[in-house]
């Protein structure tokens, strides 16, 4: 391994302690970082906009505020990508429609994040508007997986999993309405943090279901999770589910041990229709919690039919009154199947829709008794499906069947905070991976327990060969 | 009426139209949408109060808060 190829595969908070140290510059890394993307995103097309000019003059800025010892934090002088769904510059929201759209202002999170000194080095691909498959025909084209170029990245946060995954940015934010920081963190071998809902400023970032709606980062170790969770959390008046309450230091229990601690398995979710290709590794890392001391206990829940039954109307219904207007002047632009997702939501009834709301607080009663009387923190599987080979046709409305085992939403419509953590590989060579959930606004503890399998395993010091 | 009658009479009320290959996709999944209709209904917990008759026992998940004010997105 060269000392380039390390230093692009280096976590934050090494890099950062080194940017401190003026050991290294901002400029240095953001060329590393330019340069990677020049050479190696051709194949993976993780980026739709890469802003050159703008972060080697962000950098250069970065690198004297450090000379002068104006060091802002762990994040002053890093690059990282944003989901191109977020308002900052080109804007395409992975949709021809939007290809020429240029944002005025910065949203609430990137003005946050630029604020810490984050560098951003461009907008990442995304499925179209956070829910539209693409394929080898969509406007933007797949983005693939570092790991298998002949397979999908997962999504909807394709291009900053991607591209975090394969050195081509220290980390990165996505958003996540039924799974699409965790889904493609997994798919993509990182760490994926959805912090509790109204945690993270949605302002700025374009809406798909604003009940379900969350922003956040996608990163390789769990420590970068929280340290770029913690430069971008907070109130924000502009975001109507922004919850006012005080924002903890995400890191504080990083390293605490885990003996005795209660981890609740929600097996009636995966344990009848999980691919046995991922179950393995996830069964495995049950075991290694048990290893380092945590007690795991079963915690009843909803079956997988439940949770989608619950997830999907409710996000359809509020998608279709996001993009009603937009398909009725524009719907032959969207990808065939996002304009069909779109329609489909008008036929959720408001009889229908209200019922999807009631399960969802019985579920989020039921699992916070859980949280408050028998367990800790939660744990299933991210996904009981390998992630699809990339398609040449539109795969339809695949997502409103059974067959998509994604497990992630039970913590979009229950709002928990939730983290995926790599687990391994199936014998595919596809990254596997898992989910802790928590009690709401406790971030600290979930991240606690991921850091604490994480630093008793070498997954996350494995990257992609490309 | 059929299922493709049905979806194309809901959409008509909101002023859409799609083709006919567009519907039929929309059939089966449609189709899925009453069933999972049917399975949130019967997660709903309710307390029988009289002969048929029940009341619910939980609310809708849903934010009314009135010190927040309007939307500024």
């Amino acid at each position: 391994m060269t000392a380039t190829h390390e230093l692009a595969y280096a976590s934050i908070a090494e890099v950062s302690a080194k940017v401190e140290r003026k050991e290294v510059s901002p400029v240095e890394l953001t060329e590393l970082m330019l340069s990677r993307i020049a050479q190696l995103d051709p194949q993976l097309h993780s980026y739709y906009t890469v802003f050159t000019d703008e972060v080697r003059a962000a950098a250069r800025q970065a690198e004297a505020e450090v000379q002068r010892g104006q060091y802002r934090g762990p994040l002053h002088g890093i690059p990282i990508g944003i989901k191109d769904i977020y308002e900052s510059g080109r804007t395409t929201c992975g949709s021809k429609p939007l290809d020429d759209y240029i944002a005025t202002n910065d949203c609430t999170t990137v003005a946050k994040l630029k604020e810490a000194g984050a560098l951003i080095l461009g907008k990442t691909a995304t499925y179209e508007f956070a829910y539209g498959f693409p394929t080898t025909k969509s406007y933007f084209g797949p983005t693939r997986n570092p790991w298998n170029l002949g397979r999908d990245a997962g999504g909807s946060s394709s291009g900053t999993a991607a591209s975090t995954a394969a050195g081509l940015a220290y980390a990165g934010m996505g958003s996540c309405t039924g799974g699409s920081i965790r889904w493609p963190a997994q798919a993509c071998g990182i760490v994926g943090l959805k912090a509790t809902y109204g945690r993270v400023s949605r302002a700025g970032v374009y809406p798909l279901s604003w009940s379900l709606d969350h922003t956040g980062p996608l990163a390789r170790t769990v420590t970068d999770a929280a340290l770029v969770l913690q430069a971008c959390a907070g109130y924000d008046a502009k975001d109507p589910a922004s919850a006012n309450v005080p924002v903890p230091n995400f890191s504080e229990k990083l390293g605490r041990d885990i003996k005795g601690l209660r981890i609740g398995l929600l097996r009636s979710i995966y344990e009848d229709n999980c691919d046995p290709k991922l179950l393995g590794p996830y069964n495995e890392a049950v075991k290694q919690f048990a290893t380092l001391g945590a007690e795991v206990v079963d915690v009843p829940t909803i079956t997988l039919d439940q949770l989608q039954a619950i997830e999907w109307p409710g996000l359809f219904a509020e998608c279709a009154t996001i993009h009603l207007d937009n398909i009725r002047n524009r719907g032959n632009d969207y990808n065939p199947h996002a304009k069909l997702f779109a329609a489909y939501g008008l036929l959720v009834s408001g009889a229908h829709y209200l019922m999807v709301q009631r399960a969802r607080a019985q579920v989020r009663d039921d699992l916070l008794q859980a949280l408050s009387t028998k367990v800790d923190v939660l744990m299933l599987p991210t996904a009981g499906f390998q992630i699809n080979p990339i398609a040449d046709d539109s795969p339809g409305l695949s997502i409103v069947s059974a067959s998509f085992s994604v497990y992630t939403p039970i913590f979009n419509f229950t709002g928990f905070p939730a983290i995926q953590v790599p687990c391994g590989f199936d014998s595919d060579g596809l990254p596997v991976g898992f989910q802790i959930a928590g009690k709401p606004f406790d971030e600290a503890t979930i991240c606690q327990v991921a850091y604490a399998y994480e630093r008793s395993t070498s997954w996350h010091k494995q990257h992609p060969n490309l | 009426m059929d299922k493709k009658a049905i979806i194309a009479a809901k959409l008509a009320e909101w002023n859409l139209s799609l083709t006919d290959s567009e519907l039929d996709q929309l059939v089966p999944a449609y189709d899925n949408l009453l069933r999972w209709q049917d399975v949130v209904h019967g997660m709903l917990r309710s307390r029988s109060i009289a002969d048929g008759m029940v009341i619910p026992e939980s609310e809708p998940l849903l934010t009314y808060s009135p010190e927040k004010g309007g939307s500024n997105r």
